[in-house]
């Protein structure tokens, strides 16, 4: 593909809000697993003790969307209209939520989310249920749609070129850079938010809990992570400062070989994905140094992810995880994913702590920590047979090749 | 990008056409393109009382609800148990246009083929019967089972499943644009050499919340949607599912498969401007439908027909009056909605009127806006009212406004009238270095 510049980060984590505070929680991480667990601040938890839940704590959105307009938001809404504002001012777009750069009608969004708002929806259905439908709040009922919080960043943010929201689970975020690929090559927009969010709420947190997802020790998480992309002569148009190139997507779908299950971890999509991402990128396996894998802790996904990753990289591999700092994020995950690849791109964080915690999990994962990360792969492994995987390259490797094109020198 | 397999040269091949083979429908005005057509056509309603829930307390009874469905007629046991009816209707639809593309599931396995599909809520009712056995029995009274089934990332991946689709699966939650996102993602998949096949659509069903909320927002009418009447009262909701088979001009050929339509380009744009409501000056929609008829090589002046969003809601038809001034000046442009007939379908609502505009396009027959009594001053439409009318029908229109600012429009062709897709692909400049 032809190189995306990322230009801009906007995140919103359990571990830090805006890309600096993001970048040093990533240079020193704190393993989810041996952190204290704090009382959920979403929800009652009482129900649940010891829930594990990843929260961004304090989450106070005042402080970044001033107090007007803020009342009938949902959770999700907020947690995505703040990762906006944020990237759209570490991009240059705006100054003092101002445009400075760039114009609202060649500015666009692609934005993944796996539930919803089931907070707004589980509200309602309370009234409708225990009340009277009849007293439902309007004001609130458009937050029950699948697309409203993506809607609600638009108007906050003023995005106008396209707003598109993007649904395959754990998949989406990294769809979303797909989707943001074939809007550039249509000429549809500038420069895009491509990313996702996903909000705590009791449903969500009950729905794994009697799965039983959550026992082998993974935190369910949210948040929202949102990063800006633009064609390379956009970007130097403006004079951006570019913090990564993305060259690589790929994505495949895998059913089960046989009749009843529906949940399904596929590791031959997972090698697929990556394979088709490889040769997206015009790389070789041996050009990643690191994995940014969704590997959570749920034992059968993360044994078809590692089997898929490894039988296209090899066993020594550096694979990290995430997911065991900043939770399973669901529909932002592999927008998180991407955020941490960014601080280890930027040599803001290295990946190596995580690497040992996932080894104390009984999984030997093999791999020096890379003295220098160069390129990672951004993999996400999907509950029904999906998988997609996203390469991400420092920008000063792309060289130009006599075709014009960006090619990788590793 | 290669979202299925990689591609070979990129920037080297021109786009490829892209041909909707197939389509299948599930309304409630009946299975099938023919059956849905046929009645849309003669005018028929499909709205009717609501069964599925009791809406009594609600001062609002009617709906477009699919009756005639059952998914074991178009599902496997193991199939029917796997999936909700959201997802069940999707797959039927599925079925219906392979079919009617002449396709077997054999033809299109591996990872060329995508299957892209829109929704609003996708399996809203699964949510409810989990929601409401939680809210009035506590934790212990849900249905591990069902959890599962619940979300709208499924759509796309029950039909891959069923197909052997091995490609993108991917649902686009637009709201009530959600099926014109889908159609014309889906277009611009294989144009650009990303998939040879791609199963597209989108699927909605009827369901309480959903219910309450539009009347709650005072957007429902009593028993009839009369878009751009001046009397009319808001909308009617409805359901159903509307899937198309997009290929590639090759794949097409090389199976020697009968096209019904090309699929041109799509306009998309976002109001930032209200949740619920449409800008006033239109803005959004009358960018969207430029760009629709420009990423098709086209003009205004080549366009025959326009199926409205045309949902019976003041704002919307006002709104939707104000794009075709401003795109089509005094040209009178036929123009209608088949939401008089099947209601608002929501998320499928671009899908099945994308079917329509197909159909459309087959028989050269405007459908009707059935209960259309005073022309109203605001909307100076040239409205297709109450009868059907035959007409030319080269390229056709479909217009789509939703919750979030959404506003996408498709825009389909008789085959052999649309210019070869322009390579609209960006420069391949090199990257920055630091």
């Amino acid at each position: 593909m032809i190189p995306l510049l990322v230009t801009g980060l906007g995140v919103v984590s359990p571990v830090g809000i805006g890309r600096e505070a993001f970048f040093a929680s990533m240079a020193a991480p704190r393993l989810l697993q041996t952190e204290a667990l704090y009382p959920a601040e979403t929800f009652d938890a009482a129900m649940y003790p010891n829930a594990t839940i990843a929260e961004v704590r304090g989450f106070d959105p005042a402080k970044y969307l001033g107090d007007k307009g803020l009342r009938t938001l949902d959770r999700l809404t907020k947690l995505l209209v703040v990762a906006a504002r944020l990237a759209m001012h570490d991009a240059g777009f705006k100054k003092d939520n101002v445009y400075v750069q760039g114009s609202a009608d060649r500015i666009g969004l692609c934005c993944s989310n796996a539930y919803g708002s089931l907070e707004a929806i589980t509200e309602l259905d309370r009234v409708a249920t225990l009340e009277d439908a009849r007293y439902i709040n309007p004001a609130k009922f458009p937050n029950t749609v699948a697309n409203s919080a993506a809607g609600y960043v638009s108007i906050w943010e003023d995005i106008r070129a396209l707003n598109v929201s993007v649904s395959d689970g754990n998949c989406g975020a990294l769809d979303a850079v797909a989707c943001a690929d074939v809007f550039f090559d249509t000429d549809r927009a500038d420069a895009i938010l491509v990313g996702g969010g996903e909000a705590m709420s009791e449903a969500l947190y009950l729905a794994f809990h009697s799965l039983g997802a959550l026992e082998d020790g993974t935190r369910l998480g949210e948040g929202a992570a949102l990063i800006v992309v633009e064609p390379a002569e956009q970007a130097q148009s403006r004079g951006a400062r570019v913090m990564a190139e993305i060259i690589g997507y790929g994505t495949a779908f895998k059913g089960p070989s046989t009749e009843s299950p529906l949940v399904h971890a596929s590791s031959d999509a997972m090698e697929r994905a990556i394979q088709f991402a490889l040769a997206d990128a015009e790389i070789e396996p041996s050009a990643i140094d690191v994995v940014a894998s969704s590997l959570s802790g749920v034992r059968a996904f993360d044994d078809a992810e590692l089997a898929g990753i490894r039988r296209v990289l090899g066993e020594g591999v550096c694979v990290a995880a995430p997911k065991m700092v900043l939770g399973e994020t669901l529909g932002a995950s592999g927008a998180m994913g991407m955020a941490a690849a960014l601080a280890w791109l930027e040599g803001a964080a290295a990946p190596a702590p995580l690497v040992a915690h996932c080894s104390k999990q009984g999984r030997e994962l093999g791999g020096p920590r890379p003295e220098r990360v160069r390129t990672v792969l951004v993999t996400s492994m999907g509950f029904y047979g999906n998988a997609s995987a996203v390469v991400m390259r420092r920008p000063d490797l792309g060289t130009e090749s006599p075709n014009g094109d960006a090619r990788s020198t590793s | 990008m290669s979202l299925s397999s990689p591609r070979t040269s990129p920037s080297a091949r021109p786009p490829s056409r892209v041909f909707i083979t197939g389509v299948g429908v599930i309304s409630s005005l009946g299975l099938g393109k023919e059956e849905f057509f046929d009645a849309l056509e003669q005018g028929k309603s499909g709205i009717s009382n609501v069964e599925s829930f009791d809406p009594s307390a609600l001062g609002r009874e009617h709906a477009g609800e699919v009756k005639n469905f059952r998914p074991r007629d178009h599902l496997t046991a193991a199939e029917s148990r796997r999936m909700g009816r959201c997802s069940a209707m999707a797959l039927a639809a599925a079925r219906l246009a392979m079919k009617d593309a002449a396709l077997t599931p054999d033809q299109i396995r591996g990872p060329r083929t995508a299957v892209v599909i829109g929704t609003t809520m996708g399996e809203a009712g699964l949510l409810e019967k989990l929601e409401h056995a939680w809210i009035t029995r506590g934790n212990g009274a849900i249905k591990r089972s069902l959890i599962p089934k619940y979300g709208s990332t499924l759509l796309p991946i029950h039909i891959a499943r069923a197909m052997g689709a091995e490609g993108m699966v991917l649902t686009l939650p637009g709201a009530c644009a959600a099926g014109n996102y889908a159609i014309g993602f889906a277009a611009d998949l294989i144009r650009s050499g990303r998939a040879d096949v791609v199963v597209t659509g989108a699927a909605e069903l009827l369901q309480e919340l959903q219910f309450s909320g539009f009347v709650r927002l005072a957007a429902m009418a009593l028993d009839r949607c009369q878009p751009f009447d001046l009397n009319r009262q808001g909308l009617i909701l409805g359901e159903g599912a509307g899937l198309l088979i997009l290929e590639s001009e090759a794949h097409m050929m090389k199976r020697d498969a009968r096209p019904q339509a090309e699929v041109g380009g799509y306009g998309l744009s976002c109001d930032a401007y209200h949740i619920t409501r449409p800008r006033e000056d239109a803005a959004g929609s009358i960018a969207a439908m430029r760009h629709a008829i420009e990423t098709s090589g086209l003009t205004p002046a080549d366009i025959d027909f326009v199926n409205a969003h045309g949902t019976g809601t003041r704002a919307n038809d006002l709104a939707e009056a104000r794009v075709m001034r401003d795109v089509f000046g005094v040209r009178p442009v036929p123009i209608s909605s088949v939401k008089s007939m099947i209601g608002h379908c929501m998320g499928a609502s671009s899908a099945l009127e994308a079917v329509s505009c197909v159909m459309t396009i087959e028989r050269g027959v405007y459908p009707p806006t059935i209960g259309y009594e005073t022309p109203d001053p605001e909307c100076p439409v040239a409205l297709v009212a109450n009868v059907a009318r035959c007409g030319k029908a080269d390229v056709v229109v479909n217009n789509s406004l939703a919750f979030g600012g959404y506003n996408a429009v498709t825009c389909f062709a008789r085959p052999g009238v649309l210019p070869p897709p322009r390579n609209r692909r960006r420069s391949a400049a090199p990257a920055l270095a630091t």
